[in-house]
């Protein structure tokens, strides 16, 4: 430490014209030479540590960073429930605690936007609509990052829970087997799905269970996934 | 060296330090978990059938459940079921029902086998779950005469569990989807099979 201090006055040139120009970056330099190696090196480890375990933290907090197929506004994660899944979906698996839809089961479908790529605002109204990719059934739902703490339930006053998703069974179809689903704050006739209440960004997720596609995903490019269009934004 | 490329430097090792530590805590994070559904799946291990770890609420409210699971589908009740092959192999046995069931086996790493009630014989699915040596024993004593028609399944290691999922296509069939997601039997098999 004494020697580093004692060299580093010789060892150091003139200033360079660079470090005129910048006074507070030379004091800063000036300060780091006091502080000499030993404070370097805790430097060093102290941003490895930091940014490493806060990177790792922020990569692994619930949402899968990489592994799905995007189809249009749609992003598919064949990858989750299988064997290979990337060590991110394992440690994100771990600390949630999730069961994850294995190949076999099914297949998981996640929309963050619509199909313009603008992220779902929760004040507008929304149609979901087309066909989904071959399955036995199929769920959709919509989450929201942070729900609205349920109401008390009062004595015979209390009104059923909002709805959150459909079900391929109980979905109101067209006459060529096509569904709408209108995701809106007030009410819709058809297929209502009432927007969440809540804090955090909206998420549009598609389950098809029993379905062939979780073999290829070719086949939903194929088959197509249902359209996300913002219709009416106050 | 400048003081300013000490600097630097200190700050590119942080850098690549961070990297490393990145890399070290993902990898890490499978093996030091306790949250984990492996893990929770533990205290299940004593149970014959599978126990409900998030129940349908497509239509009224919820049923009791094991709530760890983060958000799962609300129209799907799952059910869990520990094993452990060191006393032998485990039967699982699902009785299906007009709803439909997923059954998917998981290891330490991630599910390696799932199959739907569509594979049921006379409304009953039946696995067995055995690692490669009791597969080889089986195999050894078998009887020539006499046709096995279990499934079976060699896991990759002792430990794992078994996952249920049963739809609720309606909101009258939440209860049904609960009841079949909590009666999935998993004994372990007898030795003289």
């Amino acid at each position: 430490m004494l020697i580093e201090k004692a060299a580093l006055p010789a060892s150091g040139r003139a200033p360079s014209p660079g470090l005129r120009l910048r006074p507070r970056l030379l004091r800063g330099a000036l300060r780091l030479r006091r502080v000499g190696t030993v404070g370097l090196v805790v430097y060093a480890l102290g941003l490895g540590a930091v940014l490493g375990l806060a990177s790792a933290n922020w990569a692994t907090r619930g949402r899968y960073p990489f592994g799905g197929v995007v189809l249009n506004a749609w992003t598919a994660w064949p990858k989750i429930g299988a064997r290979d899944a990337d060590p991110y979906v394992r440690a994100i698996h771990a600390r949630t605690g999730e069961v994850p839809l294995a190949l076999g089961e099914g297949l998981l479908l996640t929309a963050l936007t619509d199909d313009d790529g603008r992220r779902l605002d929760p004040s507008c109204r929304y149609r979901i609509a087309g066909a989904t990719p071959p399955a036995r059934a199929w769920t959709l739902t919509v989450e929201r990052g942070r729900h609205a703490a349920p109401a008390e339930p009062q004595a015979g006053t209390a009104p059923p829970p909002p709805r959150t998703g459909f079900t391929s069974t109980e979905v109101l179809r067209d006459r060529d087997g096509r569904f709408a689903v209108a995701l809106s704050p007030d009410v819709q006739p058809g297929n209502w799905l009432p927007m969440p209440a809540g804090e955090g960004s909206i998420r549009l997720v598609l389950r098809l269970y029993d379905t062939p596609v979780a073999a290829s995903t070719g086949v939903l490019e194929r088959e197509g996934v249902p359209s996300i269009t913002r219709e009416v934004c106050p | 060296m400048t003081p300013l490329g000490r600097f630097v430097l200190a700050t590119l090792c942080g850098l690549v330090l961070a990297g490393l530590v990145h890399v070290a805590t993902v990898l890490a994070i499978p093996y030091l978990s306790t949250g984990d559904a492996f893990a929770r799946s533990r205290t299940t291990l004593a149970n014959d059938t599978s126990v409900l770890v998030h129940a349908a609420e497509t239509g009224g409210p919820a049923e009791a459940a094991e709530g760890w699971l983060p958000r799962q589908d609300p129209a799907v009740a799952v059910g869990i079921c520990a094993y452990d092959l060191d006393d032998g192999p485990v039967r699982i046995t699902a009785e299906t029902g007009p709803l439909l069931e997923t059954i998917a086996l998981h290891g330490r790493n991630g599910a390696y086998y799932a199959i739907t009630d569509q594979a049921a014989l006379r409304g009953t699915v039946e696995l067995v779950i055995m690692t490669k040596r009791q597969f080889d024993e089986a195999l050894a004593t078998a009887d020539e005469d006499e046709r096995n028609r279990d499934v079976r399944i060699i896991a990759p290691s002792r430990e794992g569990f078994v996952s249920v999922r049963v739809l609720a296509a309606l909101p009258s069939q939440q209860a049904q989807a609960n009841e079949a997601a909590r009666s999935v039997s998993c004994t372990i098999d007898g030795p003289d099979e």
